[in-house]
């Protein structure tokens, strides 16, 4: 998913183009660009996001401008695949939002007649079929040139001395926008909320010609009317498609990602290499830490592997003896102690692995080879849909170390974590409204799900939680329990069931209020604690996620019941860059 | 001219339509593999309507999840009790500028006949239906509407209302303490503003499960070809035909369109689909099966050497080798009324049923499980064990 803004008006253009790129930057920022038309295409293009950039537009001038912001899906992001891309002579600039299919065919041709690439991307080709019709007029040149385009594009394309930008879409989206005097395009329409009501939908095959003044549609080669619709939305309803917060649509967005992460790992064919290694030690930071631990846990009980897991802050200061294998996991891929730990292990020979969500960042430059998890861009500041990418991308590995033996359970988990979505969650909520301290105990690979659900409850909802080793609670913090401390308990069937209905009854006779997890119709915990929480039967290790799911849930709900600001809690970032 | 703006209620449940609502709306059920819902944004964004507002309430996380993919920008409005459709209209009546379009999220209507009434202001699209009880019985005098008659126990004639109106702003005036819209309608009737009656060329509803299948059927025929997916040696495909990227249909299969199948499937080897068939994502059936005439929703699993006609079949539901449905004809009570009807079985979600079972036309909840060699008829109530 990309996303491209043009500009052609009074005002000078780049600082506008990199306003409205900035509103896209949830379409993807792992690369950027702009180009600006004055007698000359000048043209700026990085690797990283926009809003820490701090470019320098200085170079830009002019009043034309187009711009493009890339969440790389293939191909690495780095300055040189980033949009605009030009022609052979620098003359015609073009951004590009979709994925041209044929576009190995067309640079073929085009190499043959002579036109020199610069870049691995498709949307080169756009550039050069543009020259290759261009005789003056960039309207016919563009119409002739999309003729030849199979595959899905919204493009934008300027050239040298027209005093126009041409659109044209095919299945990907272009608006157009309105203004006094000016006229906006993006590929949404959140960029142009701050300057027009006034939009304008391109439908499919159409080409447009934009001036400062007109906008002139075709189709087929025929002029053709498109009516003036009138946009009233504020512009964060626009992003979020009606979820209130980011945090409930990427909760929501979980069996999708744990789906199509187990799916792409079933095609990466160096995973096998995992059974080499004797000894494997895993580096990361807050949630991805909590992640880890759950592969620790996963890994011992069904591959026999050394697992261990570190804090990459601490890491870097106190690094253990390493053998074998250094696996890094950071979602951005830009985690400044883990990247740093990554170095330290290469120096030691260790052969390494980075897993993050971002294509081309740092850590997976850096690291031997990468596994992703396709979770998309995550913008809420809680992770919630990476943490469940990552528990995809463990547990994929787990299973090629235990040979297959759980592709099936992997292959359905995303039912059960379907099915508890929609959980009910208010009797838990009204008994945490009033806490200012809480628990979180499990045991097993649940400490570290209990680790986790704890963190988010701290991060968005400000309640001090903590996550214990259920066994651990006895030695000390049991002296905190009271009746005004809540405690979540997961209590899922198991080696140690028994022991975790004694330990919620041990805490019953503190006083504490306990909100059990456990089992759809375990009666037996539902007896015994005061709120009962469902989860469907199933594997343990899907249990994992299921439980992580609706501890997310209670989080939020709780949050939001507390009306906290939950996609930007105070004094976090998304990640961090810094030590 | 200021373009219209439509506004889709989708909130309600669709009670008589359980075990298949317990997970989603009665818009987001999936026919032909897209939900109802789906059908309505896309034939309004066809007709140029950009202004789309959907009104929400009843598991509506579902309904903004799968409209946030859709690409076609659609504003969400929740109605955080289901107090009836003019309540719901009442959520939407801020964002509403002008002239607009009413319609329920929940039956099927066709792009032509949405271009039929929004040249109109005031008019609602009629039906002809050999069973006018169930619905709001028209009538109508020199082509307007005089009055609304919801569900009649004797209906003075066949034309129905399909709830599809094209209004202007002044009828939110009328909702006034109506809960439902028929009510409201009457009212601006009754004070002098004429509605006239515009038919409609194709317009689908389900009430009840079974009937899923008819609409099934019906919205088959507008499938198009589409070979993704892997398809084995010596397989049959004729008729229309849609197959999923990532599916793999075994060797020797037989597919008879009109039959649609999702992505990452995995059938066969030796199954035979029948025409009229829709095949969710990520569905199973294992070699020897025989599927035709229903609704296979995603991720559900058919054993081998069953036999599933008449049949819908719920989300991640597994039936295990060798059942059978078979299509009778009896009388249900849902919600209290008697009703006839001919199906082989309706499969709640998340079932599990052992080998060796047969489903004599039955309505089986969620979360059911069935062990080996049962016969199942009637209904058979949510989280049930057959033992």
């Amino acid at each position: 998913m990309c996303g491209i803004v043009g500009y052609i008006g009074w005002k000078e253009a780049a600082p506008l183009v990199i306003e409205g790129l900035k509103r896209l930057e949830y379409r993807g920022y792992d690369s950027f660009g702009v180009a600006t038309e004055n007698g000359d295409i000048n043209i700026i293009k990085k690797s990283g996001k926009i809003s820490e950039s701090g470019a320098d537009l200085s170079a830009l001038v002019g009043t034309i401008g187009i711009g493009h912001t890339r969440w790389a899906t293939h191909g690495v992001p780095n300055d040189c695949n980033a949009h605009p891309h030009t022609d052979c002579t620098g003359a015609i600039a073009v951004v590009h939002n979709g994925i041209i299919e044929n576009y190995a065919v067309l640079k073929r041709k085009l190499i043959e007649k002579g036109h020199r690439f610069k870049s691995e991307t498709d949307t080169e080709v756009i550039a050069h079929l543009v020259e290759e019709y261009f005789s003056g007029d960039l309207l016919a040149a563009v119409t002739a040139a999309v003729r030849h385009l199979e595959g899905s594009y919204a493009i934008l394309v300027i050239a040298k001395d027209d005093q126009r930008i041409v659109a044209a879409r095919k299945s990907s989206p272009l608006v157009l926008g309105i203004g006094d005097g000016e006229v906006l395009c993006a590929s949404d329409v959140t960029p142009l909320l701050e300057h027009t009501q006034r939009a304008v939908y391109l439908e499919d095959g159409d080409v447009a010609a934009l001036t400062a003044s007109r906008i002139d549609v075709y189709h087929d080669g025929v002029r053709v009317e498109r009516s003036i619709t009138h946009i009233d939305w504020s512009v964060d309803d626009a992003k979020k498609g009606g979820f209130e917060h980011y945090m409930l649509k990427e909760i929501y967005e979980q069996p999708e990602v744990f789906y199509n992460t187990i799916k792409a790992l079933e095609k990466d064919t160096r995973l096998p290499m995992l059974r080499i290694p004797a000894e494997i030690t895993v580096v990361a930071c807050g949630t991805s830490y909590h992640a880890a631990l759950v592969f620790r846990y996963l890994a011992q009980e069904y591959s026999s592997k050394r697992v261990s897991v570190e804090f990459a802050s601490e890491f870097k200061y106190y690094t253990p003896p390493l053998r074998d294998m250094v696996i890094a996991v950071t979602q951005s891929g830009e985690t400044a102690d883990t990247l740093t730990a990554i170095e330290k292990a290469k120096a030691r020979n260790c052969s390494t692995l980075a897993v993050t969500n971002v294509l081309g960042s740092t850590v997976s430059r850096s690291a031997d080879w990468t596994v992703f998890m396709c979770a998309g861009p995550e913008i809420s500041v809680a992770a919630t849909k990476s943490f469940t990418g990552q528990l995809a991308v463990f547990m994929g590995m787990v299973n090629v170390m235990a040979d297959g033996k759980f592709t099936e359970v992997l292959a359905h988990a995303h039912r059960s974590i379907e099915r508890v979505l929609p959980q009910e969650m208010g009797a838990a909520v009204s008994l945490l409204l009033s806490a200012t301290e809480m628990f979180y105990v499990g045991r097993g690979v649940f400490y570290p799900v209990a680790l986790e659900g704890a963190l988010k409850m701290k991060e968005i909802s400000y309640i001090h939680a903590e996550g214990y080793a259920a066994g651990e609670l006895k030695h000390g913090p049991f002296a905190l329990l009271s009746p005004e401390t809540p405690v979540v308990a997961i209590c899922t069937p198991g080696r140690t069931y028994g022991v975790m209905l004694s330990n919620v009854k041990e805490m019953k006779a503190r006083g504490a209020p306990v909100i059990g997890i456990g089992v759809e119709g375990d009666t037996e915990v539902e007896s015994i604690v005061d709120v009962f929480i469902p989860i469907p039967e199933d594997h343990q290790m899907v249990q994992a996620i299921t439980v992580s799911v609706i501890l997310q849930l209670l989080a939020y709900q709780t949050a939001n019941a507390l009306e906290r600001d939950i996609d930007k809690p105070r004094n976090l970032a998304k990640s961090v860059t810094v030590e | 001219m200021k373009t219209m703006q439509a506004v889709i209620l989708a909130a309600g449940e669709g009670r008589r339509l359980r075990p298949l609502t317990h997970a989603m709306p009665k818009a987001m059920v999936p026919v032909a593999n897209r939900p109802i819902l789906e059908y309505i944004v896309r034939a309004l964004e066809k007709n140029g309507i950009r202004e789309i507002i959907v009104v929400v309430g009843y598991k509506k996380e579902q309904v903004i999840r799968h409209l946030n993919g859709l690409e076609i920008p659609v504003k969400v409005v929740v109605q955080e009790r289901q107090l009836g459709t003019a309540h719901a209209l009442k959520c939407a009546a801020p964002l509403i500028t002008g002239d607009f379009l009413l319609l329920p999220g929940d039956n099927y209507i066709d792009t032509a006949s949405i271009a039929r009434i929004m040249g109109e202001r005031n008019a609602v699209l009629t039906w002809d239906h050999p069973h006018p009880s169930n619905f709001g019985v028209l009538m109508i005098r020199d082509g307007s509407v005089q009055q609304v008659i919801e569900k009649p126990s004797e209906a003075p004639g066949f034309t129905v209302s399909t709830g599809i109106f094209s209004l202007g702003p002044a009828f939110l005036d009328f909702l006034g303490d109506e809960t439902e819209i028929p009510n409201a309608i009457n009212a601006m009737i009754a004070a002098g503003t004429p509605l006239k009656a515009v038919p409609a060329e194709d317009w689908q509803d389900a009430i009840y499960p079974w009937d899923l299948l008819r609409l099934n059927a019906a919205l088959l025929q507008g499938v198009r070809q589409e070979r993704a997916g892997r398809i084995g040696s010596s397989v049959v495909i004729k008729g229309q035909v849609s197959i999923g990227r990532g599916t793999t249909i075994g060797p020797n299969s037989t597919i008879l369109g009109p039959v649609v199948i999702g992505e990452d499937c995995e059938i066969g080897p030796n199954c035979v689909v029948l025409p009229e068939t829709s095949i969710g994502d990520r569905v199973r059936i294992e070699p020897f099966t025989l599927i035709g005439h229903s609704l296979i929703l995603a991720d559900a699993c058919i054993g081998s050497h069953a036999r599933i006609t008449d049949a819908v079949v719920g989300t991640g539901t597994q039936v295990g080798d060798h059942a059978t449905t078979s299509p009778q004809r009896t009388i249900f009570s849902i919600e209290g009324e008697l009703i006839r009807a001919k199906f082989g079985a309706i499969i709640g979600d998340n079932v599990r049923s052992a080998p060796f079972c047969v489903f004599k036309n039955c309505i089986v909840g969620n979360n059911v499980c069935v062990e080996d060699g049962k016969t199942l008829y009637g209904e058979v109530p949510d989280g049930a064990r057959i033992i």
